[in-house]
C-alpha cells in the first residue's frame, strides 16, 4: 500500500477557501467540509511511488517525502515562476508549506494536500507521461489547468487546486517568520512594503510560528 | 454539584454581552461571564495576516466547530438541498466577540426601522414586524453605548438622518483626500455623502489611547485599545469593581430549569473540558443570533422538550443577515496621479463616507420600499487576501506569468469599494435548527469538537431584497463611474453578510408569536434574556452592532431596576 491513498477520494474532507470579505474586512480562511460529497479522481491504477512500498519513504523535510517535496516545489514554481522579479521558489513557498502543515490545527488539510501532490503526480503521467517533477514547464501547465484549475467546482481536484493557491499566497505574502516571503519577495511585489511600514512593522525578532503552536480554541479539548 | 449561586450569569462577551457585564457588576451585582474563547491581551494583537485572518486565531476552524448552511427550497430533482459545512455565520471566539475584530462602522437605526409593518403593510412571503419599542425608547441608549465604547464621527443634516440630542463624543477620524471625491460624486448625483461614524478613537478617551492610522484594522485586534471593542472599553472597567468573574474558555452547553420553570444554572465545559454548573438567580444569553438558538434549542427538558422557553416554536424562526453588495473601482495610480497626486502619495485608511438616500424609497416604483445603506472604503490591504483574489479560479483564474502581472498591477493600483447593508425581509424560511434534526445521508449527526449537534441554518432569501441590493449596487456603481477610475468591477448584487445576526429570538407584544418581550426577557421563563441581536424583529439597512450593544445598555437598565427591587 503506498503511504497513503492517493486518489483524491481521499479529499474526505472538502478543502475549500472562504471569503469572509464582508464589513472591511480581509479574510479568507482555511476551511474544510467534513462530510460534503466528494469526487473520486479516476479509477486509474496507481502507480508506485518510489519509497512508498516496503521501506519507509526517505525524506529531509518535515511534512513530505522527498519525492512529494519535489513535486511541490515544482507545483507552486508553475503558480508564481521568476520572471523580472522574484517567484515561489526565491521566496521559500515550498518550504513554508512544509512547515506550515506541522501545525496541529491543519492535520487534516496536510492529509488532504499531500493526496493531491500524488493526484498531480499521477495525472501528468496519465497525460505526458512523466512525472509532475520532471515534466516540462508546457506539461506542467497543462496538467495544472486542464485537470485541476478547470475542473468542475465540486471535483477534489478543483479544491486542491484552490488550496495550492492559497497556501502559495500565505507562503508568498505571509509574516516572513513562517520562513516564507523571503527578503519580504512578495511585500515587495505587491506593493504591501509600503502599506507595511504605515501599518507599524511587526518587531524584528517576532515568530508567528510561535503563537500559532499556543492556539488553542477552548475548552482543553485540542484545536 | 453546581458551582454556589451568584446574582447573574452572562453567556457571551461580544457586543451584547459585554455592556451588560459593564453595567451590572458596577451596579454591584455578583457576574459571572462565561465566554468560550481566550481573553487575549492587547499585546497580542500583532499585524500578522497568518495569524490573525487565516487561522483560529478569532474564528473557529470549521472541522472543529462547523454551521451547516442549506439555501431553503428544493433543488432540480425536487429534493431539500444538502446542508455544506462552513464557518459563515461564526463572528468570533475571543473575549469581547465579534467587536474585537470588526471594522467599527457605526450607525443607528431610522426611527422607521421601529415600525415596520406599520409602515410596509403585510408583505406576501414575509413575516415583518413592527418592534415593541421606538426608536424613542433607545435614543438614551445609543447615546450611553456611543460614550462608552467611544465613537467618533460628525452627525451632519441629511435627509434620513435620525433624531439625536447631541453629536458624536468624539470628533471624526483623519480621512483620505478621497472622501471629498465621494462627496463631490454624490452631490452631483443629488445625493448626500454624509461621514461614517466608527467604533475607533480619535483622541484619547476614558484612558484608551486613540487610533494611530495603521492601514490594517477589519479583521485584526487593535494594540492599541482604540477599538470600540467591548474587550478594551468596557470589560477591563467591569473587572475593577472586583465583582465581575470572567471565565474565558468555558464554552456553555445547556441553561437548566427547576421544577418551577424557571432557569437555574448554566452547564459549561471549563477550561479543561470538565463540565461544571454554575447556579445564578438570572440569567443571560448572548452568543450571537445564531449561537444563542442554538444554545437554547440544546437546553431540553421535560418542561421545555423543543428547547428552553420555546413554547411559542419561535425559537430560531425570523432568522435575519444583512443584504450584501459590493463593487470596486480601481484607479491607476501611474496613470491618474496628475490629476489626483495623493493617489500616490496619501496612505490615510479611512475614506468613511456613507449614503443613506436609498434607505427608504418613497414608492415601489422600484419593486422595494425598504433599501440599506452604501459604505465607501479602501479594500483591504491584507496581500495574501488580495494575492488569492487575484489569481481567481476555474475559467477565470490564472497562474504564472499571468498572475505575477496581475499582482504588478495590484502594486500600481488604488482600489476603493462600496459595501451595501440591505434590509433582510424575514421569511419562514430562513432559521436555526440543529443538526440532529438534520442528519446526513448516512444518517450522521454533524457534532462539534465538544461532541455536541451544531447549528443547521436555512435560508430563503424574499425576492425583494434582491431587487432592492441590485438597485442599491446600481447607485453606488453610478457613484464610482462618476470618479472616473480605470475599472468599477461588480464584486457581488445578491447574497448576504453573515456576520450581521439578528432574529431568532424575536422580540414582541405576544408570547404566541415572538421568543422575547420587550425588555428582552423570554415570555415563558421570566429570568432568562437575549441580549445579542436575536431580539431584533427586523435588521435595518446598517451594520447591526452599535444597535446590539446599545440595546444591552437599556436591557441592563431594567435588569438593574428589577434585580435591586428583587434583591431587597
Ligand atoms: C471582520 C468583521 C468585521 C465586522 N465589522 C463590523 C462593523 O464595521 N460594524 C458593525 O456594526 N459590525 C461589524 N461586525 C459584526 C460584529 O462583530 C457583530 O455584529 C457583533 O459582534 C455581534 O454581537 P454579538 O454580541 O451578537 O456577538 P459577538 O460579539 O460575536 O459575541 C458573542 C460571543 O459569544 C461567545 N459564545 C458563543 N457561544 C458560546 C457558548 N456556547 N458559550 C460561551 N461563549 C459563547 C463567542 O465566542 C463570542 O465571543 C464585524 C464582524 C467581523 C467578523
Amino acid at each position: 500500500m503506498p503511504r497513503r491513498s492517493s486518489s483524491l477520494k481521499g479529499l474526505s474532507r472538502r478543502v475549500f477557501v472562504h471569503r469572509l470579505a464582508f464589513m472591511g474586512g480581509g479574510v479568507i480562511l482555511l476551511g474544510s467540509a467534513c462530510t460534503d460529497e466528494k469526487k473520486p479522481s479516476s479509477k486509474a491504477p496507481e502507480p508506485a511511488k518510489p519509497g512508498s512500498q516496503g521501506a519507509p519513504p526517505t525524506t529531509s523535510h518535515l511534512t513530505f517525502t522527498n519525492e512529494e517535496f519535489a513535486v511541490l516545489s515544482a507545483a507552486v514554481d508553475r503558480i508564481l515562476p521568476r520572471d523580472e522579479d522574484p517567484g515561489a521558489l526565491d521566496a521559500n513557498v515550498h518550504g513554508y508549506i512544509d512547515a506550515a502543515l506541522q501545525a496541529q490545527q491543519l492535520r487534516k488539510m496536510k492529509e488532504d494536500f499531500t493526496g493531491g501532490l500524488h493526484a498531480l503526480d499521477r495525472r501528468c503521467g496519465r497525460m505526458h507521461k512523466v512525472g509532475f517533477a520532471q515534466a516540462t514547464p508546457e506539461q506542467q501547465d497543462d496538467v495544472l489547468k486542464v485537470a485541476f484549475k478547470e475542473a468542475p467546482e465540486s471535483s477534489g481536484e478543483y479544491k486542491w487546486y484552490d488550496l495550492l493557491v492559497t497556501l502559495t499566497m500565505e507562503g508568498f505574502l505571509g509574516d516572513p517568520s513562517y520562513g516564507g516571503n523571503k527578503n519580504k519577495a512578495g511585500w515587495k511585489l505587491m506593493g504591501f512594503d509600503l502599506v507595511g511600514k504605515e501599518a507599524g512593522e511587526v518587531s524584528p525578532d517576532y515568530d508567528g510560528k510561535q503563537h500559532l503552536d499556543h492556539l488553542r480554541c477552548g475548552s482543553g479539548k485540542g484545536c | 454539584m453546581a458551582l454556589d449561586p451568584v446574582d447573574v450569569v452572562i453567556i457571551g462577551s461580544g457586543a451584547g454581552g459585554g455592556p451588560m457585564a459593564f453595567e451590572l457588576s458596577k451596579a454591584g451585582f455578583k457576574v459571572v461571564l462565561l465566554e468560550k474563547g481566550p481573553h487575549y491581551q492587547q499585546q497580542e494583537f500583532v499585524h500578522d495576516e497568518i495569524l490573525n485572518s487565516r487561522r483560529n486565531f478569532f474564528m473557529p476552524l470549521p472541522w472543529d466547530e462547523p454551521h451547516l448552511f442549506r439555501p431553503g427550497g428544493k433543488s432540480k430533482s425536487g429534493d431539500e438541498h444538502p446542508f455544506k459545512h462552513t464557518n459563515d455565520g461564526w463572528t468570533a471566539n475571543c473575549v469581547g466577540g465579534g467587536t474585537v475584530h470588526m471594522s467599527g462602522y457605526f450607525y443607528r437605526l431610522k426611527p422607521i426601522d421601529f415600525r415596520l409593518r406599520t409602515e410596509l403593510g403585510a408583505v406576501k412571503g414575509a413575516n415583518v414586524a413592527d418592534w415593541p419599542i421606538t426608536y424613542e425608547d433607545l435614543e438614551p441608549f445609543y447615546e450611553k453605548a456611543e460614550f462608552e465604547l467611544g465613537v467618533s464621527g460628525n452627525a451632519v443634516p441629511h435627509p434620513m438622518r435620525e433624531p439625536r440630542k447631541k453629536n458624536y463624543p468624539l470628533p471624526p477620524l483623519r480621512e483620505h483626500p478621497m472622501a471629498q471625491e465621494v462627496e463631490k460624486a454624490c452631490k452631483s448625483l443629488g445625493w448626500h455623502a454624509i461621514p461614517t461614524a466608527r467604533g475607533i478613537l480619535s483622541q484619547e478617551h476614558q484612558g484608551r489611547a486613540p487610533c494611530t492610522y495603521c492601514t490594517l484594522c477589519g479583521s485584526y485586534g487593535c494594540e492599541h485599545g482604540a477599538k470600540a471593542s467591548t474587550g478594551a472599553a468596557l470589560i477591563p472597567r467591569a473587572l475593577k469593581t472586583g465583582n465581575l468573574d470572567l471565565r474565558p474558555r468555558c464554552m456553555a452547553k445547556e441553561v437548566t430549569v427547576d421544577e418551577k420553570g424557571r432557569a437555574k444554572s448554566v452547564i459549561y465545559f471549563d477550561p479543561d473540558g470538565k463540565e461544571q454548573e454554575q447556579a445564578a438567580k438570572y440569567i443571560v444569553v448572548s452568543c450571537t443570533a445564531i449561537e444563542s438558538a442554538r444554545l437554547l434549542l440544546m437546553s431540553k427538558s421535560n418542561r421545555f422538550p423543543n428547547g428552553l422557553g420555546n413554547d411559542s416554536g419561535q425559537l430560531g424562526k425570523n432568522l435575519l443577515f444583512s443584504s450584501f453588495g459590493e463593487s470596486r473601482a480601481h484607479f491607476k495610480v501611474s496613470k491618474q496621479k496628475e490629476r489626483w497626486p495623493w493617489l500616490e502619495t496619501s496612505r490615510e485608511p479611512f475614506i468613511n463616507r456613507s449614503c443613506q438616500d436609498f434607505y427608504w424609497m418613497p414608492d415601489d416604483k422600484f419593486g422595494f420600499r425598504k433599501g440599506g445603506t452604501l459604505g465607501f472604503m479602501w479594500t483591504h490591504p491584507n496581500p495574501i487576501f488580495a494575492g488569492a483574489g487575484l489569481a481567481k479560479r476555474g475559467k477565470e483564474g490564472v497562474f504564472g506569468k499571468a498572475l505575477k502581472e496581475r499582482m504588478r498591477e495590484y502594486r500600481d493600483s488604488r482600489i476603493m469599494q462600496f459595501e451595501i447593508y440591505g434590509e433582510f425581509l424575514p421569511t419562514d424560511g430562513t432559521y436555526v435548527m440543529l443538526s440532529d434534526k438534520a442528519p446526513t445521508k448516512e444518517g450522521k449527526v454533524v457534532t462539534d469538537k465538544y461532541g455536541l449537534p451544531v447549528a443547521a441554518v436555512t435560508v430563503t432569501r424574499h425576492p425583494t431584497d434582491l431587487k432592492m441590493s441590485k438597485f442599491l449596487v446600481e447607485r453606488g456603481e453610478e457613484v464610482l463611474a462618476n470618479l472616473q477610475p480605470d475599472k468599477v468591477e461588480r464584486i457581488g448584487e445578491s447574497g448576504e453578510t453573515t456576520i450581521l445576526q439578528g432574529g431568532t429570538c424575536r422580540m414582541g407584544k405576544d408570547p404566541a408569536t415572538s421568543f422575547l418581550d420587550a425588555d428582552c426577557k423570554s415570555h415563558v421563563v421570566k429570568n432568562l434574556y437575549v441580549v445579542d441581536g436575536s431580539f431584533m424583529p427586523s435588521i435595518g439597512g446598517i451594520p447591526v452592532t452599535l444597535t446590539i450593544a446599545a440595546n444591552s445598555f437599556r436591557v441592563a437598565s431594567r435588569m438593574v431596576e428589577r434585580l435591586k427591587k428583587e434583591g431587597k
